[in-house]
């Protein structure tokens, strides 16, 4: 198991790469998103729990990446401004996606098997299904929280982002996000030990 | 830390691990350049259309101003009239007196 810690944060591209795509080199930029494509698929993937719309999510990121390198300031921030697209973009979708009200989880009684698995790891046969339901039980605790406080919960307890890296992402200060991570951890957790009980009821 | 915190980090944890990064298609590169360049087509279109009403629209006030202004300045009696004419109009007194005068 790969623990949040062991997270690679390195830059993926040189910033001599970044200035030339800035300065409207196709070639640099079809680089950048060669190198940093397969981590922002990644955490889309984590932010908005739908394997089939990643993709189309992650081509909206490079596709507001490719209009907006101009405003970058410099290079040394590419990183944060991107995170910021994704982070945006994930949320334009999940709030689309509450628009449509559309579920993903119905079966509760599923989700409090997945619960006991969770926290008491369980042996499952079926690795792919065992997966699935583990996805789709962290899913529904996150949408007890607003698509925002979502977003950055995603980042801070399954990215393994620092405060420092979603201050700069989010351009505000980190007693402000600790307090909205606390506020939104309690919500989830709440939900957590609903979930938990109940399923310690059905025992 | 209670046991419900650990839990849930716990929870965190298999949930990073049942997601890892996901790789992308053979149509991940190729939709994202037909997106970009049906927005830059899109752009240049706007910005194409928005110079035609611009042109348009000087146009239309160049022939306005051809059309009534100039009519109008031309009426003016200061702009119609010859210099001999302004002349005649505001000398007219004075020549009279020099003619009576050289009669004497």
């Amino acid at each position: 198991m790969r623990s949040v810690a062991e997270r690679v944060v390195a830059m993926l591209v040189d910033f001599e790469l970044i200035e030339r795509a800035r300065n409207g080199d196709d070639d640099a930029f079809n680089q950048i998103v060669q190198s940093y494509r397969k981590r922002i698929l990644g955490t889309i993937a984590r932010l908005i729990g739908r394997p089939e719309d990643v993709e189309d999510v992650g081509q909206e990121v490079f596709l507001r990446l490719f209009f907006s390198l101009d405003q970058l300031r410099t290079a040394e921030v590419f990183e944060p401004w991107l995170y910021r697209l994704t982070v945006n973009a994930a949320y334009d979708y999940l709030r689309r996606q509450r628009r449509r009200q559309e579920s993903r989880m119905s079966d509760l009684s599923e989700q409090q098997v997945i619960l006991a698995d969770a926290t008491e790891g369980g042996k499952r046969r079926d690795e792919q299904q065992h997966r699935t339901r583990i996805q789709e039980m962290v899913q529904s605790l996150l949408e007890k929280v607003s698509e925002e406080d979502r977003i950055l919960l995603t980042l801070k307890e399954v990215e393994g982002l620092s405060l420092k890296e979603l201050e700069k992402i989010y351009h505000v200060s980190e007693n402000a996000l600790k307090v909205r991570l606390f506020r939104a951890r309690q919500r989830v957790l709440k939900a957590f030990e609903a979930e938990t009980s109940k399923s310690a009821g059905r025992v | 830390m209670n046991q419900m915190d650990e839990g849930l980090d716990a929870l965190w944890a298999r949930y990073r691990d049942s997601c890892p990064d996901p790789e992308p298609t053979a149509q991940f590169m190729p939709g994202l350049w037909q997106r970009i360049d049906a927005r830059r087509t899109a752009s240049a279109s706007i910005f194409r259309r928005l110079s035609q009403i611009c042109v348009m629209t000087t146009v239309a006030l160049i022939l306005l101003m051809a059309v009534v202004l100039i009519p109008r300045i031309q009426n003016v009696l200061v702009y119609s009239a010859t210099y001999v004419d302004v002349l005649l109009a505001e000398n007219g007194n004075d020549d009279t007196d020099l003619l009576a005068m050289g009669d004497i």
